[in-house]
């Protein structure tokens, strides 16, 4: 069979899968209402063309039969395997299962990452609090003062009494700067681990410094109530996604049995439904600490209540949720 | 194959047992389309600060809200719809498919988008560059973690045009790789120059029997073999 005959004798069915396709992908505007489509004539269609393409590279067909082939088989494969799984039901299965699940099974990372951030946090509070000078060498006086400002009792500290557009601004500016040092914390971990460990050591030391500092200050009482709550969320998050980040780096270190490519492909696929818990939590977090931990009419006792609470559902989540099979 | 050390294509297998060629983006194409991306990303951010402004409080934490989005999730949304590309990308003719060819998953997606920072140390997308000279596959280090390519969308290939052109019976009896070769350089007529295509069909000239000559009338006879390749007869 010559390539004219060989194209002759299928253009029609080739032309039939091209409409299809068109239609499915949306490249041409429906004129008039067409016959429904039908899955399984693609499916029948794109296995013809798969067994014209073998045939016309075999025989050596001029590249433009092989070309439309090749490109017409990739179109329907790509329409045949697509998967959409981003719909509230796999939303749900992350929520109730796969994050609380994913993060007990790196136990062991989120150990190591707690304790990175944590210890940090406990040597540089202990400091601060001792020699409240050291705060200066962490960060500078302006910020210092800054902060002195927003947790001090007067009544028109910044973040204590504000309207309810600061609210909204605060709310941005929290998921934009915590989500995004939660992402970094993670995607960093790719340098052998070393950029999780910095950004958690990092945002340790300074929590650690200013809340010694403050503390020290007389000024505990303000700053407490305000970071007890959405801490909950915040600083567990932070940890996890540096638990993620260590995964990363650990399995470029050291690949097991796999090859480091594979070893990467596969620690990424497993931590990034951490990641997708670590952003849920940053939101509630962001949406706590604007709404409800700045807000100046709740009496400290409610909000330690409040947050006590909020830490104890935190870790019952990550430890209970999700143990059974569903 | 003395072909597979010099191409970058890479073959994605299906279920069906055939090979899908993917042309993996070299880093000029995926520049390129990055600048695209950002300059739109830019006057979103921009023309929201605008309506922003009108807005007191509420308006300024939307707008950050939103160059939050623009900054994490503008790839993800555009990857995940029908096209698998960004604007940036669809410009340029890119679009970014799992390492067998499959459209690009969530997960993976928001991987490697996640691991541009990664990608960005120490400075300027140093470990980007470098990955992707470094490989074949022209992957960044999100695309590694994440198991995706970023590939060329296929091109339409121009049409065959050689109706117009009078069978010739070659004088030498052709393999089947032979005919195919002088069919290859006839489907690639329409994108070769003249001069190049005279060229070309020289080197192949004994196949009409005019060995030792070339111009635009042995060009002629090498492209009417094709056709008597093609199965068209005199």
């Amino acid at each position: 069979m010559t390539p004219l005959d060989f194209e002759a004798r299928y253009d029609a069915e080739w032309r039939e899968l091209e409409g299809l396709l068109d239609r499915v992908l949306k490249r041409t505007k429906p004129k008039a209402p067409k016959e429904p489509l039908r899955g399984e004539r693609i499916a029948a269609l794109y296995r013809r063309a798969c067994e014209h393409l073998a045939l016309a590279r075999a025989r050596s067909y001029p590249a433009y039969l092989v070309d439309r082939l090749d490109r017409l088989t990739a179109d329907a494969h790509q329409v045949i395997y697509q998967q959409r799984d981003v719909g509230m039901a796999a939303l749900w299965r992350i929520a109730s299962r796969d994050f609380p699940r994913a993060v007990r099974a790196d136990a062991a990372y989120v150990w190591i990452a707690t304790a990175l951030l944590v210890l940090p946090t406990a040597v540089f509070a202990a400091l601060a609090y001792s020699s409240p000078t050291l705060i200066l060498s962490v960060v500078d006086a302006a910020t210092v003062a800054q902060f002195e400002q927003m947790y001090s009792r007067s009544g028109d500290a910044i973040g204590r009494t504000r309207d309810a557009g600061g609210d909204w601004t605060m709310f941005g500016f929290y998921i934009r700067n915590n989500v995004g040092i939660a992402f970094q914390c993670f995607a960093s971990g790719l340098a052998a681990g070393l950029g999780s460990i910095f950004f958690l050591v990092y945002n340790g030391v300074l929590f650690g410094a200013i809340a010694g500092y403050l503390t020290e200050r007389g000024l505990g009482g303000t700053f407490y109530s305000f970071v007890v709550t959405h801490g909950a969320f915040e600083l567990t998050a932070i940890a996890l996604s540096g638990a993620a980040g260590l995964k990363l780096g650990h399995s470029l270190l050291a690949p097991k049995r796999r090859t480091r490519a594979q070893s990467l492909v596969q620690a990424a696929r497993e931590s990034v439904v951490i990641v997708y818990g670590v952003t849920a939590m940053l939101v509630v977090a962001a949406a706590v600490e604007a709404f409800w931990s700045s807000a100046a009419w709740i009496p400290e006792g409610v909000k330690y209540g409040v947050a006590a609470v909020c830490w104890l559902l935190v870790f019952a989540y990550l430890c209970l949720q999700g143990r059974h099979a569903t | 194959m003395a072909r597979a050390v010099l191409d970058t294509a890479v073959a994605a297998e299906t279920p069906e047992g055939i090979l899908l060629e993917l042309r993996p983006a070299g880093i000029a194409a995926r520049f390129y389309a990055l600048l695209i991306d950002w300059f739109i990303r830019l006057m979103i951010a921009y023309a929201a600060a605008i309506v922003g402004v009108f807005m007191g409080g509420f308006g300024t934490g939307f707008w950050l809200l939103l160059l939050f989005l623009l900054e994490w999730f503008y790839p993800v949304v555009f990857e995940l719809g029908r096209s698998g590309a960004t604007p940036g990308k669809s410009v340029v003719g890119l679009k970014v498919v799992m390492d067998d060819g499959l459209p690009v998953t969530p997960a993976a997606s928001f991987t490697r988008n996640l691991l541009r920072v990664a990608d960005f140390l120490p400075f300027a997308f140093g470990a980007a560059i470098v990955s992707m000279l470094l490989r074949s596959d022209a992957k960044r280090l999100g695309d590694l973690a994440a198991g995706t390519l970023v590939v060329h969308q296929p091109q339409r290939p121009p049409r065959w045009k050689l109706d117009d052109v009078a069978p010739v019976t070659p004088v030498l009896p052709l393999g089947p790789s032979d005919q195919a070769a002088i069919v290859a350089l006839a489907a690639r007529a329409p994108t070769l120059t003249g001069e190049r295509l005279d060229e070309l069909a020289a080197l192949a000239a004994s196949v009409s029997g005019d060995a030792g000559r070339s111009g635009a009338s042995v060009t002629r006879r090498v492209l009417g073999v094709a056709q008597w390749a093609m199965g068209k007869r005199a």
